[in-house]
Order: C-alpha cells, then sequence, then structure tokens
C-alpha cells in the first residue's frame, strides 16, 4: 500500500497539515490525473487513510486538515463558516489548486457546498458524503455537543469493533470510573476536546446548518455527487435528497453498511464511486 | 473573615421516580407552581433573616433551566433583599455576562440594586455555568471573549463619563450611556467565581478583584485553587489581600455531631444525587486547553461523585456537626485556603425551613463569634507556615 506523506503548509490563519497520496505511477506524468482535494468531517477522520489511499488509484490526493484539527493551527482566526470559505480558498491559492474534485465528509460536505455555491470556478466537481449544512424541520439532526462520546460512536459508525469507536467507547469507560479516582488521561482527552470545540466555533448555533444556504444553492453547478449512507443515524435521509433536489446538477447515491462517517467504513466503495462518478461524461455546466 | 449566607434556591421537590439530570433538559412539567409560590417566599425569609443574626451579607446567584437553584434572574431576588434588609452587604454573585445581550443590562440593573439599596451592592460577573451554553444555544467557543468585553462595557458605562461609543468583536454599542449610575464609587465591589480556570484567575489578580472557589470539590482543590489564586496575584506584583478570596461551603450546626448527621444527611444527598446531576456538562471550547487540563486534575473529587458520608466529611464538602466541630473544620479550612469571606450555605437540598433557621441561629451564636475572634478583619487568614509541607 503506498504511504501518506504529510507536510506542513502556512496559510493566512496558520501552519495546515496537508496528507498527501498519489498514483503509485504518477511520478513522470502526473498532469493527466485529477486532484481530488478530500475535507474532513469534524472528527477529523484520523481513520480515513485506506481511503485516501483508494481515491489515489486514479487521481492526486490532497487532504487538508482543518485549523484545530491534528497539527492544523489557527482555529482562533476562524469564527464561521464564512471565515472558513476564506481559509480554503487561500489554501487552494497556496497548494496551486484551480478547480479540483472536492469530496466533503459531514462538516467538510458542508464546508465544500459553502466553498461551491460562493466560488463555483474553484470547484470542478462536488461529492458530498452525508453532508451537514441544512436544518429541516421535520428531519433534526441529532445532537452531537451534549452527548457521550460512546452514544455518539453508535451513530457514526455501523462497526464498533473499529478503532476510532473503541476509543470513543473507552473515553466513556474511563471517565465513568471517576468517582473510584481513575480519570481520563489528559493526552487522550486534548485532542477530542480540541476537534469539538473547532467543530463548536462553526456548527454550535445555527446548529449545524447555514440559514442562508438553502437559498444559495442554486448557484453551485458543478456536477455533483451526494452519497448517502443508509445507517446514519445522525443526519437523516432528507438532507441528502433536499442537496439533490436544490442543487444545479447533483444526483444521489446510496451506501449500505455505513453510517455517518462513511468514508472510513466503506473506503474502496466510495472511492469507486467517486471515481466512476468523475470518469463519467458530463453535460456542459448549466 | 467576612460572613455571608449564600441561598441557591434549590426545587426541593424532584418527584421519586425521576432520575434524570437536574439541567438542561430536566422537563419544566416537573416544577410545581403551588411548591414554588412557597419556597421563594421561604428562602427570600431565610435570606433576610441572616441580617438579624449578625452576618456581614447575603448572597444569590444566577442558574437558568434546571432545579439546582430557581433564580434564573438573582437580579429579582437582590432587588427584594434591597428592600427588606437594610445593613447587609447584598452579593449577586454573579450574573453570567455572555447570556446579557447587551450587557448593559447588567450594568443598568447592578446600579439600580446600589440605588435601591444604599450602596449595598457586590457585583459577580460570571462567564455562566456549561449547562447555560446549552440551554441559550449560545456558543461557547466564545464564552470567554464575550466575558472580556460585557466585563470591559460594565466597566467603562459604571465609571466614564456618557455617552460614550463601545465597539468591540461581539457588541457594538453606538450610544453607551446607562442610568442610574452606581452609589458606590467608582463602582461596587465585585466578584468573581471561577472553578479554576487559569485565565479566570489571571483576570481577577489583574484588575484585583475578588475570587470566589466555585464549590463542592474536595478540600486538596481548593487549597490548590487559591494558591494558584495568590501567586497569579504575586505575578501582578502585590500580595492578595485575605477579602480578595472567597469559599463558598455547605454547612451545618445542631447541638451535637450525631444530631447533626442525623438531621442533615438525607437533605444533602437529594442535593448530591438529585439536582447535581447535568452540572458538569463541558461544552466543546468553553474553556482553554490549558485550563482544562488544570481543571482535569479535581475532576475526579467533584461532589457529584460522592458515595459516602465518610467521604463527605474527609473532604470537607459540607462542614457538619456540633458547633465546636464546625468551628474547628472551618477554622483548618480557612487557614489553609487563607480566604477572607465565608460563604456558608445554610440550606442545601430538600433541608426544610425549621432546621435551617436553627442552623442560621447555631451558627451566628456559636461559630461566627469564635471565627470572627480568631480571624480579625484586617489579619491574614492563611496560616503562616506553608500548607504545601504541612501533614
Amino acid at each position: 500500500m503506498r504511504g501518506i506523506a504529510s507536510e506542513l503548509v502556512v496559510t493566512r490563519v496558520g501552519s495546515i497539515e496537508v496528507r498527501r497520496v498519489g498514483p503509485e505511477d504518477s511520478a513522470a506524468d502526473g498532469s493527466s490525473v485529477p486532484t481530488v482535494v478530500y475535507l474532513h468531517s469534524g472528527m477529523g477522520d484520523f481513520d480515513a487513510g485506506p481511503f485516501l489511499v483508494a481515491l489515489a488509484e486514479s487521481a492526486e490526493v490532497v487532504a487538508p486538515l482543518f485549523p484545530g484539527f491534528g497539527q492544523s493551527t489557527g482555529i482562533e482566526q476562524i469564527d464561521d463558516m464564512d471565515d472558513a470559505v476564506f481559509h480554503l480558498l487561500d489554501l487552494w491559492d497556496t497548494l496551486g489548486l484551480t478547480d479540483p474534485i472536492v469530496v466533503g465528509q459531514s462538516l467538510g460536505g458542508w464546508m465544500a457546498v459553502e466553498l461551491a455555491v460562493r466560488h463555483p470556478e474553484r470547484v470542478g466537481h462536488l461529492v458530498l458524503v452525508n453532508p451537514l449544512g441544512l436544518y429541516l424541520a421535520e428531519a433534526p439532526i441529532k445532537d452531537m455537543f451534549g452527548r457521550a462520546m460512546g452514544e455518539l460512536a453508535d451513530d457514526l459508525y455501523v462497526d464498533q469493533s473499529l478503532s476510532a469507536p473503541q476509543i470513543m467507547h473507552a473515553l466513556d469507560d474511563l471517565a465513568d470510573s471517576s468517582p473510584g479516582g481513575v480519570s481520563v488521561p489528559f493526552e487522550l482527552v486534548r485532542p477530542v476536546y480540541e476537534t469539538t470545540a473547532a467543530m463548536a466555533r462553526l456548527a454550535w448555533d445555527p446548529y449545524m446548518h447555514d440559514p442562508k444556504l438553502p437559498k444559495r444553492l442554486w448557484r453551485a453547478t458543478m456536477p455533483t455527487l451526494v452519497i448517502r449512507a443508509k445507517h446514519d443515524t445522525l443526519v437523516p435521509a432528507a438532507h441528502c435528497r433536499y442537496y439533490v433536489d436544490h442543487l444545479a446538477n447533483a444526483r444521489l447515491v446510496e451506501v449500505d453498511r455505513a453510517a455517518h462517517l462513511a468514508t472510513p467504513e466503506r473506503p474502496d466503495e466510495i472511492a469507486q464511486l467517486v471515481t466512476d462518478f468523475v470518469e463519467e461524461p458530463h453535460g456542459d455546466r448549466r | 473573615v467576612r460572613f455571608f449566607s449564600f441561598h441557591l434556591m434549590p426545587y426541593p421537590a424532584l418527584p421519586q421516580d425521576y432520575d434524570g439530570p437536574a439541567w438542561v433538559t430536566c422537563p419544566n412539567q416537573l416544577f410545581d407552581p403551588t411548591v414554588g409560590q412557597d419556597i421563594y417566599n421561604r428562602y427570600l425569609d431565610e435570606l433576610v433573616y441572616a441580617e438579624a443574626l449578625g452576618f456581614d451579607g447575603v448572597c444569590v446567584n444566577e442558574h437558568h433551566q434546571n432545579a439546582y437553584g430557581i433564580m434564573p434572574s438573582p437580579n429579582l431576588i437582590a432587588a427584594a433583599l434591597a428592600r427588606e434588609t437594610e445593613r447587609v452587604k447584598i452579593a449577586v454573585v454573579g450574573n453570567a455576562l455572555p447570556l446579557y445581550d447587551p450587557p448593559t443590562r447588567v450594568a443598568e440593573e447592578f446600579a439600580m440594586i446600589d440605588n435601591l439599596s444604599r450602596g449595598r451592592l457586590i457585583a459577580g460577573f460570571v462567564v455562566g455555568g456549561g449547562p447555560e451554553y446549552y440551554s441559550f444555544s449560545l456558543n461557547p467557543a466564545f464564552a470567554r471573549e464575550r466575558f472580556a468585553e460585557a466585563h470591559d462595557i460594565i466597566l467603562k458605562a459604571w465609571t466614564e463619563p456618557g455617552p460614550q461609543e463601545y465597539i468591540g468583536k461581539h457588541y457594538r454599542l453606538r450610544f453607551l450611556n446607562t442610568w442610574p449610575r452606581p452609589v458606590q464609587q467608582p463602582h461596587p465591589e465585585i466578584w468573581i467565581p471561577g472553578a479554576g480556570s487559569l485565565e479566570t484567575m489571571e483576570f481577577v489578580a489583574a484588575h484585583r478583584y475578588a475570587y470566589m472557589g466555585i464549590p463542592y470539590f474536595h478540600r486538596s482543590v481548593f487549597e490548590r485553587t487559591f494558591g494558584l489564586f495568590r501567586d497569579a496575584c504575586e505575578r501582578e506584583g502585590y500580595t492578595a489581600d485575605p477579602l480578595q478570596s472567597g469559599w463558598l461551603t455547605p454547612i451545618y450546626v445542631a447541638d451535637t455531631d450525631e444530631a447533626a448527621r442525623a438531621e442533615y444527611e438525607s437533605h444533602f444527598w437529594y442535593w448530591v444525587r438529585r439536582l447535581l446531576p447535568g452540572i458538569t456538562i463541558t461544552p466543546p471550547g468553553y474553556t482553554s486547553v490549558r485550563s482544562l487540563e488544570s481543571q482535569m486534575k479535581g475532576a475526579g473529587t467533584f461532589a457529584v461523585n460522592l458515595q459516602t458520608w465518610d467521604e463527605v466529611v474527609e473532604g470537607r464538602y459540607a462542614i457538619v456537626g456540633s458547633p465546636d466541630t464546625v468551628f474547628a473544620q472551618l477554622e483548618e479550612c480557612l487557614s489553609s485556603f487563607g480566604t477572607g469571606n465565608l460563604l456558608g450555605l445554610f440550606q442545601l437540598g430538600t433541608l426544610p425551613a425549621a432546621e435551617t433557621r436553627r442552623n442560621l441561629e447555631l451558627f451566628s451564636s456559636e461559630v461566627m463569634p469564635r471565627l470572627r475572634h480568631r480571624f480579625p478583619e484586617g489579619h491574614p487568614v492563611l496560616a503562616p507556615v506553608s500548607s504545601a509541607g504541612a501533614a
């Protein structure tokens, strides 16, 4: 399996950790393969490695970590989704990205749409995996900020034996044992706290959505694939359908045996969906 | 040492079969107004009684959407106290500044209370508890920024001639010009409660305000917290005055140790097991990473985890016993914490009116005079030998 390289890139808000992986034989002539940018969820998707590698079968994959995630700094410069989009524009310029294929999961999907409605010329293709960003009165997004980690893990993953849900359940077990004097080691808590704090800046209020987004969706004219995981119990199916109905040029596909964080759980299948989608002929933009 | 009677105004009638949290999602159908109208008036009477018994002041605080303390507006209670008392300090500890938008409301209401009480207000400013950020859907990531801006607005409104302008990130006020102005000049005494957050201590130290330790931890946590606060003052270039810190603790006095425990214990456990659950929820971004790390050192000792009465006594989570026992334990704690304000909770959980009054009476007649003698105002409270090396 190819390795994922990691580098720090300096941007206006701070230094950004960028993970990269490309096709095995791309070194001599990389110009023919497309570039895919992967925008992670609010959990950071530290287990997305296999997905990135699978995508890299036929693309140069660039996976920046948002400020507040991993080694990326500068979250204190970002107050809302507007700041987030400007950060992405800066990052696109810094990394020399013109109009890449943008794949975003959950929070990353929401961020990708916010970029796409403002600057459709900077997003060649758009792929949204269980995106956030909408409020639908009849289908609210479940609470993410006030619940125990283990309970949240059940919404995020079908297979609870994967490493990420295991860690989330372990954090709960440690916290539960605190009356006896055992408390959770701070090294375990720190990344979880920093990650959810970064998420809160963008998504606490309005909760997980942008009230202005629906009236702007028509502006995203690029070919768009919305991927819905059948077992996503955090974001109801109506959200993906709403995106498909209101984005200019979108269609829906469902994947089985995955929950809200689908890319770590179905890496090959979702990577194949992305590859096929990009390779299929698309008409001129509307 | 100054003595304050603090009331949480707990809701004492949660049904037996309710075992959920007392905060944020505790169903408001559980609030019975026929109970409410009685306890609000009773609790006010208990606060007013403290004046007759010789206390220096009374304290109220602010919490929302919960059964732990039904004072969403402590300023309303303080206004009633201003009319029903003549001498005692009225400490509102405090108003949760980020919840007021714009925070000029706090400058106005506190100034009203200061006028009504003829200059007896102690103005408390708090960031607000973790649960409040859920109850208000207010972004916890901006809690500290909003607190700092709101504080600046209030102080500016009180101390600089208006009309003036305040343009910040979270609040923009083109005409800052609050009426009335406070009686106490340049402004009322300011207290800031804190739960061990280093930023809060540094803020209080820098402004030379008073730091009130958030209660219900093991005594070792208080010892550390108040030590950290004194260190913060030293870093600001001065030695903290004892009146710059305060310790809040449940107190119950009866004729004997046995009687005290027998009368008090069940009411204490109602508070621990029914009213505390849910209070510790920490919203993301509410505190800095370095403060979180510092606070986690004491988190396991928070009272919600208490299981046995022995733990309560050993950790001094409540000071309960005969006058001699209560005096001895308070003397020990005060001299190891160095705090010049003692904030006693004389009613807790379901403790009934008769027991509360007797508790206040016994404390004020049998314990308070001895403590006043032992810790005269204007003298250090901290024991001269560093507690770090003591057994």
